[in-house]
């Protein structure tokens, strides 16, 4: 599905960005309506449980307000796409580091995912006020993802079966 | 815990129990193997990775945290290192998703306890390892769940360590935490290192002890804290309290797994083989060190009399590869394997027949040991 619709949206730009800002708004909004039903089933019992019973309220404000606007600021969605992009980017990289170290085999996948990403979030930095840069960013990062998606789905496991 | 107990003294224990050097070797090497068998190594050896007994701290960063990738987690960390306690607890008004965490929560002497003792009785040498490193890990992280959760294993920042006098009087210092993993504990400031508050339920910070950094694996220490899931009543920890009878209980679990007693129960340690050493014990459990292998490592050579090898990860890595397919389960680590993968599907399968998904789904398929066992 991501494959199909990212092409779409490079086509777009426009609308592609429009996309980008509902995405994140209704993201926002559920996610504060899921952290509000969490409270309810478990965060109650938890000491300082409140806390998170605040957070959700927040976070479901601010879907809503984000909704509500009818411009948002290029920055913004930006800063949050390098944020996404380079914190992946660093994980990855030392997980490439790690496995390379231990004699893992596939920590070449690993550190060129690491490095993409990495890239992407310096290139949000760089063309922090284009909205088609935003939206390039955003569909590439989609369709690496949904690549590394279906190679994972595909790869060999071994599994023992224990009888 | 670490290296100091699962190594040194589980070959003590092991020692004590009446196995000569080279098997208290094999089992202490195999104890230790528990922290570092991981999936990456595996997949370097070419072994099952379901076999996987850990996950380093990149490992974890980078595992899935949905539904399938939580319910792995929870395999290994439930099986190896937080062995839960009572999976039929009952809490009222407490919802089913609760429920499953909290029935997660690892204790010393539960009934599984007694099933993982009973799985390795009559096999290998590397599976008695393994369970000597459950029946360890029992006692030092008690209270935490071995599965990524927020209302289970979470703290407050409220720790404070209780520090006894020499008049005997006690007195607390409040323990300050920093989220620095490079750094080391600083045991004269009182500085350790925790992992951030995250306030995801299924974030890996969230992951048995992370919130209260290595201070359930310091034998020395003795502190007082405020866990999620209390009811806000604080926990006193004895660590040194606590490491005597896990050592205890592994020289009376290993007497057993020797055949030279006929069941194990839990509550029972041996302490009339532990009465001579008591003070010697006592005092490399209580000394303010963040690493006693040497002190272990001292007391473990004059028992036997032969010198203790340090730990080689590598050593048994080239004999596993080497080996041809028919001959892999011969190998030391083939016979680690084998035990790593019983003990796993013991604990899921139990886990799954409380009615909690969080381990897995698990088709009930009897192993020829359960059944010889008498434990289908």
């Amino acid at each position: 599905m991501t494959l199909l619709i990212a092409p779409l949206m490079i086509i777009f730009p426009e609308l592609g960005y429009a996309i980008i800002l509902v995405v994140l708004a209704f993201s926002l909004t559920f996610k504060g309506l899921g952290t509000i039903i969490y409270y309810f089933r478990m965060a109650r019992h938890m000491v300082g449980g409140k806390s998170i019973l605040y957070q959700g309220v927040i976070l479901f404000d601010l879907g809503m307000v984000t909704l509500s606007l009818s411009d948002v600021p290029k920055f913004y969605v930006l800063v949050y796409l390098a944020v996404l992009h380079g914190f992946s980017g660093v994980v990855d990289i030392l997980r490439a580091n790690e496995s390379k170290k231990l004699g893992g085999k596939h920590w070449r996948l690993k550190l060129t995912q690491g490095i993409i990403n990495v890239l992407a979030a310096a290139l949000c930095i760089f063309f922090i006020n284009s909205y088609e840069a935003a939206v390039i960013i955003y569909t590439a990062g989609l369709v690496i993802n949904a690549f590394i998606r279906i190679g994972n789905a595909l790869r060999k496991r071994t599994t023992i079966y224990i009888q | 815990m670490q290296e100091d107990f699962h190594y040194y003294a589980t070959y003590c224990a092991a020692y004590l129990a009446g196995y000569t050097h080279e098997e208290s070797m094999d089992i202490c090497y195999s104890a230790q193997f528990v922290d570092l068998c991981t999936k990456t190594l595996l997949s370097k050896l070419g072994a099952p990775q379901d076999a996987a007994t850990t996950q380093l701290q990149l490992e974890l960063a980078d595992a899935r945290t949905d539904i399938l990738g939580l319910q792995d987690i929870t395999r290994i960390w439930a099986s190896f290192h937080f062995l839960p306690y009572d999976l039929y607890a009952q809490l009222p008004r407490h919802g089913r998703g609760y429920m499953n965490r909290y029935r997660l929560i690892c204790k010393p002497n539960g009934p599984l306890l007694e099933r993982t003792v009973n799985v390795a009785h009559g096999t290998s040498l590397q599976h008695v390892g393994i369970a000597m490193h459950v029946l360890a890990d029992t006692w030092a992280h008690t209270y935490f769940a071995g599965t990524p959760s927020l209302v289970i294993n979470n703290t407050t920042d409220d720790f404070s360590e209780i520090l006894t006098a020499e008049d005997g009087s006690s007195c607390t210092k409040r323990i300050k935490f920093r989220h620095n993993p490079g750094a080391a504990d600083d045991l004269e400031q009182n500085l350790y290192t925790n992992t951030v508050y995250q306030s995801s339920e299924k974030s890996i910070m969230n992951l048995g002890h992370g919130r209260a950094g290595h201070l359930p694996d310091y034998s020395f220490i003795r502190y007082e804290y405020l866990p999620a899931w209390n009811n806000y009543e604080s926990i006193v920890k004895d660590n040194p309290s606590d490491y005597m009878k896990a050592f205890a209980q592994m020289i009376y679990a290993m007497k057993f797994l020797r055949g030279g007693i006929d069941e194990f129960k839990p509550g029972t340690y041996a302490d009339d083989i532990v009465a001579p050493y008591r003070e010697r014990i006592t005092g490399i459990l209580t000394k303010r060190q963040i690493n006693a292998c040497e002190d272990w490592k001292k007391f473990g050579e004059e028992l036997s009399g032969q010198t203790i090898e340090d730990f080689d990860l590598n050593k048994y890595q080239e004999e596993y590869i080497k080996a041809d397919k028919n001959g892999k389960n011969d190998t030391f680590i083939g016979k680690f394997i084998e035990g790593a993968l019983a003990q796993k599907n013991m604990v899921t399968a139990e886990i799954v027949k409380s009615g909690n998904v969080l381990a897995g789904i698990v088709k009930f398929k009897q192993l020829d040991i359960l059944k010889e066992a008498g434990l289908d």
